[in-house]
């Protein structure tokens, strides 16, 4: 790589550093590219540089954020006993990695309701590899006997989906912790699990 | 009432019906406070004498619908009949029904549900006793007509209807999905969950 381009991908990185930071302590509103830029010891002009907005910029964190979460849970896999082990490991790893920053979640997740075209093709592009995960482990409870063959992938995912979701509105975030999140998560999983459990009776 | 006491109400009464109807036609991020003012016939600065700002006014403009809604379930709820699956959908359907005339103020008061404090005027989705009070009768009078497991965890089983009941409106807002497709959705995910707590047979 060039110079040049070192030296532009070094500003980028101090640029999301710096504007995770500050959407996370502030949100998206009160955020200004102006504090971004000083936090990350560069002008407006750098942000500019890099950046077409700060709708952009936003953009980019949660990009940026779900590729760190899809690292992060690339060792919250393997040999699980059954399907509910595994999808709760999966769940516990993400609500761990995000406890740090889950203003900044729940900001994403805001903005991208409020139909924002970056944010929002950002969080669907993350939320589709999330996806993935899920699928791969509902199709190997389906392999190996644990779940009917007649399960509506598609909408248990989504479902799942929905209650991981459910958690991050209003204080029940801030008022529970990752654990008993879970908890109440895999209790939530169990029930739309359930009537999908191949019959061994 | 005194004189000045009745022109403020009137005022605040004003403001919530232009805020409502502003937020519902161009959507709440593009609504601004100097339009809400100008809609309503009065200053900016009589705006925020009643409200601090956006948010307040949109809470408050949904707690203000909280009772029309209300009405429309009493409407319906002696009149239940069939499985409570059935029941169940029935429910839905009204409030999908209600919310689908200003789809847009739903999806606006679920994205600030991410970022806002536990303390605003209107209860946090899924958490208005009465709504959920309701939900808990059926599901009740479920396990007592024997479609629902006596040991299903209501408060949970709700959580996740809920969670589901939320997060369609997100067809709504990105694919332009009308009530129809939300209600449809919703019946089969009611579905999915009761398969989960039929009666073992």
């Amino acid at each position: 790589m060039t110079r040049r381009a070192l030296a532009k991908q070094h500003t980028r990185r101090r640029l999301l550093d710096a504007a995770k930071r500050l959407f996370n302590e502030r949100g998206y509103e009160a955020a200004t590219v102006r504090d971004i830029a000083a936090a990350a010891g560069l002008s407006t002009g750098a942000v500019f540089a890099s950046f077409s907005d700060k709708a952009d910029l936003f953009g980019a964190v949660i990009q940026d954020d779900f590729e760190a979460l899809a690292h992060h849970l690339r060792g919250a896999g393997g040999a699980a006993a059954s399907t509910e082990t595994s999808l709760l490991a999966l769940f516990s790893a993400i609500y761990v990695y995000q406890r740090d920053h889950v203003p900044l979640v729940r900001a994403a997740i805001g903005y991208s309701w409020l139909g924002h075209p970056q944010a929002a093709a950002c969080v669907r592009g993350g939320v589709a590899r999330i996806f993935a995960l899920i699928d791969a482990v509902l199709r190997a409870g389906v392999a190996s006997g644990e779940l009917s063959r007649d399960l509506d992938v598609r909408l248990t995912i989504e479902m799942i989906w929905e209650c991981f979701m459910a958690n991050y509105r209003h204080a029940i975030f801030e008022s529970c912790d990752a654990e008993a999140l879970s908890a109440r998560l895999a209790a939530q999983i169990r029930i739309l699990l359930a009537g999908w459990r191949a019959e061994a009776a | 009432m005194a004189p000045r006491g009745e022109k403020r109400q009137a005022t605040r009464e004003r403001v919530l019906a232009a805020a409502r109807d502003l937020f519902d036609e161009v959507g709440y991020e593009a609504a601004t406070i100097r339009e809400v003012a100008g809609r309503a016939g009065v200053s900016v600065g009589s705006v925020f004498t009643g409200f601090a700002g956006k948010a307040e006014l949109l809470s408050q403009v949904m707690a203000d619908r909280v009772e029309a809604l209300q009405a429309e379930l009493e409407h319906v709820s002696p009149h239940l009949r069939g499985p409570t699956a059935d029941r169940l959908r029935s429910i839905m359907a009204v409030h999908y029904g209600f919310e689908a005339r200003r789809l847009k103020l739903f999806v606006a008061y679920v994205a600030c549900s991410f970022t806002w404090p536990a303390d605003g005027a209107v209860s946090p989705i899924g958490r208005n006793h009465r709504f959920r009070g309701l939900l808990v009768d059926v599901l009740k009078g479920g396990v007592e007509r024997g479609d629902v497991r006596a040991d299903v965890d209501i408060d949970l089983f709700i959580d996740t209807l809920l969670a589901a009941y939320v997060w369609n409106y997100r067809r709504a807002s990105q694919d332009g999905a009308d009530a129809q497709t939300l209600i449809a959705n919703m019946d089969r995910q009611i579905g999915l969950l009761f398969d989960g707590v039929a009666p073992r047979r």
